[in-house]
């Protein structure tokens, strides 16, 4: 694959979450390209990211690149080191020419899980890798954390996608490498020379897998349980507190002023109400729902 | 703790530890001195403490009226002297986990003396005291703990002395164990209660309650719910350490086990003839 199309500018778009390493990336790409003679523009977008938000890294090179962003619909290489983090930057990508490389690897921010109820699925992308690769003119997607993991460190899944990617940008294996053991610190060189060859390699072996991995799968929600609130009307002193605090909003005063549950489907039995309530008018009890038992619905019928 | 935390959660019920009779009791809506009592219910539940071998002192003030709640050996005793008589109740029962729960006004000012020295002797007891900045049963007098500027009804211009730090205070009188909470952080709080109860020696936690309809209502700080909230925005799960330039009262407050000494019991110190004589283990 050749990523150079005949045009002066390259552009290479480097997106994930904070902490996974998407400045290393695009770092180590721009300074590459700047001892090769190229004018290189970097620009990233990390400050509100922390651990877990959305960072990403725009490298330009050429022979005169003059914008530091790269425009809508353009960019030759979309590199994601998480999988929800790729489909989102997928417009930016070129149509015709564009290569897609992301890590399958999972990171599912807080706000997917809003529903907290036990056994509940998270909303995250749903798509599968061959669906997405099916829709880009060249892609690969690969488990570069599991690639990392297996190599020692985790952290070292975003240099496993740098190795892949260079093979898509056609500069000497040395210069990388160069690049690389002077950019990361030195307890570290080992470990990222591995990812980085093994993210070559992959690519002669490449194929899709089947599904997105996930990094922490929803525990086994275990047998199914009901929430039930037990609340003491002549206890309650209306001091709003539960209902300002349930994080369902699923209760509310009465004209009484006394606290009631209108929406107990809501509960998702996190006992915020049950600690904070100041005058013990609430408890929460979780009943096992029990299951009729087979010879039950058979005696029935 | 002998019970598994979801477990505990699921089955702790704090009526069963309760005075029923007595309910509902007589705090003031959104009081956080109910949270800090389930909290310590909840504490000794965890840890398989029988009612039988709990003694609760209490002093004067809306903090001392959680004793008669409590179905345990309870003592309401004079104003500011709940650590004096736990210290004989500690020393002449040593088979008892004695609790005593004491507020702002009580522990700091009228009980200051014995506040500190309890720390000193170091008597295996724990106290919680609960601050909520205020004398709030009888009408809302400034306390040691009221913030600067804050109206009270001793200070209708606003209240221009510094603000007492009680942990700094306990630690540098000798208490081995020292931490602080907000109500808010029930769970949290329940945990630091449990390593109090289970110190051997004088532990001490301040425990940041909220006075909502006096001090709140005066100060207009908002309902219980925007009180609680602020309390937890203003405190930081911290240490202060080896930290030498902390100022008087930081901000934001460092909350959780503050300082912990390995010092001897005051029952160690005594001559074994002398522990022979105060009886009990």
């Amino acid at each position: 694959m050749d990523a150079r199309a005949n045009r002066n500018v390259t552009n290479v778009l480097i997106v994930g979450v904070g902490g996974q390493g998407v400045v290393m990336v695009s770092k180590v790409l721009a300074l590459l390209c700047q001892q090769q003679g190229y004018d290189v523009k970097q620009s990233e977008v990390h400050g509100m990211a922390k651990r877990g938000g959305a960072v990403f890294g725009h490298v330009r090179y050429g022979d005169v690149v003059h914008s530091p962003t790269i425009p809508a619909g353009e960019a030759d290489i979309l590199v994601s080191l998480e999988w929800a983090e790729g489909m989102r930057w997928l417009d930016q990508l070129n149509p015709d020419t564009g290569i897609f490389i992301s890590d399958t690897h999972k990171i599912v921010p807080p706000f997917a899980c809003r529903n907290r109820r036990r056994g509940q699925v998270p909303v995250y992308s749903k798509e599968t890798p061959a669906e997405i690769l099916d829709e880009v003119a060249q892609g690969y997607a690969l488990d570069a954390a599991g690639i990392a993991t297996r190599l020692g460190n985790e952290r070292a899944a975003n240099t496993v996608l740098l190795g892949l990617m260079s093979t898509a940008l056609g500069f000497p294996e040395e210069a990388w490498l160069d690049v690389i053991c002077d950019f990361v610190p030195a307890k570290s060189v080992e470990i990222n020379k591995a990812a980085f060859l093994e993210g070559r390699e992959w690519v002669k072996t490449a194929s899709v897998p089947e599904a997105p991995v996930v990094a922490d799968p929803m525990p086994d929600p275990g047998p199914e349980f009901r929430n039930e609130l037990e609340i003491i009307p002549a206890w309650c002193k209306g001091c709003d507190i539960c209902v300002r605090m349930c994080p369902e909003k699923c209760l509310e005063l009465n004209a009484d002023q006394v606290v009631v549950i209108p929406r107990p489907d809501d509960c998702t039995g996190c006992r915020i109400c049950e600690w904070l309530c100041p005058d013990f008018a609430i408890k929460l009890h979780t009943v096992a729902v029990v299951q009729p038992h087979t010879d039950e619905i058979l005696a029935e019928v | 703790m002998n019970i598994a935390p979801h477990i505990s959660a699921e089955q702790f019920d704090i009526r069963d530890f309760m005075r029923l009779e007595a309910f509902p009791h007589f705090l003031c809506p959104g009081c956080g001195h109910g949270m800090a009592l389930r909290a310590l219910m909840w504490a000794l539940y965890e840890n398989n403490i029988s009612m039988d071998d709990l003694a609760v002192v209490t002093g004067i003030g809306c903090s001392g009226r959680l004793g008669a709640y409590i179905d345990a050996n309870t003592f309401h005793v004079t104003h500011g002297r709940p650590l004096a008589f736990a210290t004989g109740l500690a020393l002449a029962r040593p088979d008892l986990h004695v609790v005593v729960i004491t507020s702002d006004g009580d522990c700091l000012a009228i009980g200051g003396n014995h506040l500190i020295h309890s720390c000193r002797r170091n008597v295996n007891m724990t106290c919680l005291m609960l601050n909520n900045e205020v004398y709030g049963m009888t009408g809302g007098q400034v306390s040691p703990t009221t913030s600067a500027t804050r109206y009270t009804t001793t200070t209708p211009g606003g209240n221009h002395e510094p603000v007492f730090d009680a942990c700094k205070l306990a630690e540098a009188a000798g208490a081995s164990f020292v931490g602080r909470e907000v109500t808010m952080q029930v769970p949290t709080l329940k945990d630091l209660v449990s390593e109090a109860l289970l110190h051997d020696g004088f532990s001490f936690v301040e425990i940041i309650s909220d006075c909502t309809e006096i001090f709140g209502r005066k100060n207009q700080l908002g309902d219980s719910a925007e009180m609680i909230l602020s309390q937890k925005a203003a405190t930081r799960p911290d240490s202060y350490g080896s930290k030498v330039d902390t100022p008087f009262r930081p901000n934001p407050l460092p909350t959780g086990v503050l300082a912990r000494a390995n010092r001897p019991e005051y029952r160690a110190n005594l001559v074994p003839a002398k522990q022979k004589e105060l009886g009990g283990g």
